[in-house]
């Protein structure tokens, strides 16, 4: 199957295991799942926005969307390329067309240099500016475009305040123009006045230069601000997708109604390590509208093909909108 | 003055708190004044270094090295909390007044299990028999909606989930049946979904024991769900103090509070493609270069010559009130509807 071509990005069947310690020399491989057959794409100049609690697989799907981190299945395709596939050389030149804004400006900034030059080594690094003082030059606007001052060059990450520091981290992840940005939770340790205007960078970035933005979150107003399609984790599964305003306004899956504040009455929480018996939904524990069958069966991938939604539910086959997707894991839902 | 109010359980008077700095001596909490009346719930909203948690650990007589308290007085139950000695002070602390904390990994001691820890409070305060603590243990556990109390006793800080922890904190705050509860962003480092069962339970919490809660978040939603009355501080001062109905439905007073309320896209139904966020310009003072007059001045749109050389005076408006010289009381647009 080919990847699509208006989708930038496309991740499929991503999935992710973790070794855990405690195995013995011939004892059976232990491991933690974070990641179980996630699929998702990226348009072209689209912002898709990543929901999920801690432990859910947000941050580890961003990291292996950047290829920081392979992934033990599945397969993402970066405008046509097959990122997982590529090494070396090859994936240095299509590096700079994806980058990434990390959620601590403080530890992602080298504190012994100056930021002209943390922002400056991109261009440095894929040779895109021919002498210094070309570089200087374009590292000077990149200051600009993300709201700080050319005069602060030649100072230290920790002269900044948060704020500053994650303009810093913004201007070196725009250095090299790339097609995406992968944001992980950019805005989670900045002060309340200071987060709206980050957010409103990203929203000009996405305008004005047609960056698509994978952005990594577990604030859903600001997704739904932001976003103009959503992913709804639950631990390591994408429950649901679709466009935003539809997916949060009129969910389809328990957990995401949970997580929108429409239903209030799930009493239990997570338990740390506990397992989910494999295949099995795994909002199962806490889902206060299991059927029997959700004890028995896993559910598959339910389609509105109109609306471009995908929820995993069983409940979703009761209702007359929602059709079996024909291949699962299914991307048709948000094709 | 030695006696407070009938009504109110705590009363801070023009209290003010320096602090040595390698950048010099600061005011973190400057002429704080506020009080919580029984049964009350009171939101304390303000941006890091606002000094919203230095004013928590005032009122349980915790101040960090290098605090000093410059002026002013802090009245518990009619009682000069600052004049008290250590040993009365800890007798109050968790009794009387208690504290729930962001981080219940680092509140907690990781090597003893909830059940000794819970004991042991109950030991250090009261007279009560070993099976009697034990009833109390699990009694408290239950009413933090842990419903199998048992399980929890027997397990170490680390084997219990974020959100159970925070529970386990939330029964060690209302143990022994204080009069009020200080919670420091309480439900920060929690997931939405578990933050929300969070509130609802600090908030029947409140309401069955007529209890004084102290809110303290950086999150307005949160604070909303919860409060009756709203503090808004900035760079040491407390800036609005509003009933919380005012504030999120005629609107604060004070332009910053506005201005904070307005650049979170909560339930607004906007979206990137109606209009970027009103974001506040500029970022908080350092608390060792504030501006003279109006430390927001430099960031706010109402601001005049006036706001830059004069300290701005405390103008109330019914029950609100704002430290400002041009309090905004032009009603909002919508009532807001947070998520």
């Amino acid at each position: 199957m080919l990847p699509e071509p208006s989708s930038l990005l496309e991740a499929r069947g991503l999935v992710r295991e973790f070794d855990l310690p405690g195995r013995g020399l011939f004892g059976p491989r232990k491991f933690l799942t974070a990641v179980s057959d996630v699929s998702f794409a990226i348009r072209r100049g689209e912002i898709l926005g990543l929901v999920g609690e801690s432990g859910s697989g947000k941050t580890t799907i961003g990291r292996m969307v950047m290829r920081l981190l392979d992934p033990t299945r599945g397969q993402v395709f970066f405008d046509g390329f097959d990122l997982t596939a590529l090494k070396g050389r090859q994936l240095r030149q299509q590096r700079r067309r994806f980058q990434m804004v990390f959620q601590d400006p403080y530890a992602s900034l080298n504190p012994r240099m100056r930021v002209g030059e943390i922002v400056g080594e991109p261009l440095l690094i894929h040779d895109l500016a021919h002498s210094p003082a070309e570089r200087r030059e374009r590292v000077a606007r990149l200051f600009e475009r993300v709201g700080l001052s050319s005069h602060d060059l030649d100072r230290y990450p920790r002269e900044f305040s948060g704020g500053g520091r994650q303009r810093v981290g913004i201007a070196r992840a725009i250095a090299c123009s790339p097609d995406l940005l992968v944001a992980d939770e950019p805005i989670a340790s900045l002060d309340l006045s200071i987060g709206a205007q980050i957010i409103n960078l990203f929203a000009s970035l996405n305008e004005t230069e047609r960056m698509s933005i994978l952005f990594i979150s577990h604030d859903l107003s600001v997704v739904r601000y932001l976003s103009d399609r959503v992913v709804v984790l639950y631990r390591g599964r994408a429950v649901e997708s679709g466009p935003t305003p539809e997916v949060l306004t009129n969910p389809a899956h328990p957990y995401t109604r949970l997580l929108v504040g429409r239903d209030q009455a799930v009493p239990v929480e997570p338990r740390n390590g506990e397992s989910v018996s494999s295949g099995l939904c795994p909002f199962l524990s806490r889902c206060p509208d299991a059927l029997p069958v959700c004890r028995e069966v896993a559910p598959e991938h339910f389609v509105n093909d109109g609306g471009g939604r995908d929820v995993v539910c069983h409940l979703a086959a009761r209702q007359v909108l929602w059709t079996p997707s024909s291949s699962s894991p299914s991307i048709q839902g948000i094709v | 003055m030695v006696q407070g109010e009938d009504l109110s359980l705590l009363e801070v008077r023009h209290l003010s708190v320096s602090l040595r700095t390698r950048e010099g001596e600061i005011r973190p909490v400057s002429d704080v004044s506020f009080t919580i009346g029984k049964g009350e719930a009171v939101g304390l909203v303000g941006e890091s270094g606002s000094g919203k948690s230095l004013t928590g650990l005032s009122l349980l007589g915790l101040f960090p090295p290098g605090a000093k308290v410059l002026s002013g007085g802090i009245f518990f139950e009619g009682l000069d909390l600052l004049a008290q000695e250590d040993s009365a002070l800890r007798k109050i602390r968790g009794q009387r007044i208690s504290m729930i904390f962001q981080e219940p990994q680092s509140a907690l001691n990781p090597v003893l299990t909830i059940g000794t820890q819970m004991r042991e409070l109950f030991k250090s305060h009261t007279d009560l028999s070993d099976d009697r603590i034990r009833e109390c243990v699990s009694d408290r556990l239950r009413s933090a909606g842990l419903p199998d109390p048992e399980r929890v006793l027997r397990s170490y800080p680390h084997q219990l989930s974020g959100g159970m922890r925070q529970r386990v904190m939330i029964a060690m705050a209302i143990a022994l049946d204080p009069h009020l509860v200080i919670a420091d962003e309480p439900t920060t480092a929690l997931d939405p979904t578990v933050a929300l069962q969070i509130l609802t339970l600090l908030s029947s919490i409140r309401e069955s024991r007529t209890k004084g809660l102290l809110f303290i978040s950086h999150d307005l939603s949160h604070v909303r769900r919860i409060s009756d009355r709203i503090l808004v501080m900035y760079a040491g001062r407390i800036v609005e103090s509003s009933p919380s109905r005012a504030f999120f439905e005629t609107g604060p007073l004070h332009p910053y509070s506005r201005a904070l309320l307005a650049s979170r896209p909560e339930g607004t139904g906007r979206t990137r493609k109606d209009a970027p966020l009103p974001a506040i310009p500029g970022q908080v003072p350092p608390l060792w270069s504030l501006p003279t007059g109006c430390a927001f001045a430099p960031r706010c749109s109402r601001a005049d010559e006036r706001c830059r050389t004069e300290s701005p005076p405390w103008q109330s408006e019914g029950e609100a009130g704002a430290l400002c010289f041009y309090p905004d009381t032009t009603p909002l647009g919508a009532p807001l509807h947070v998520a």
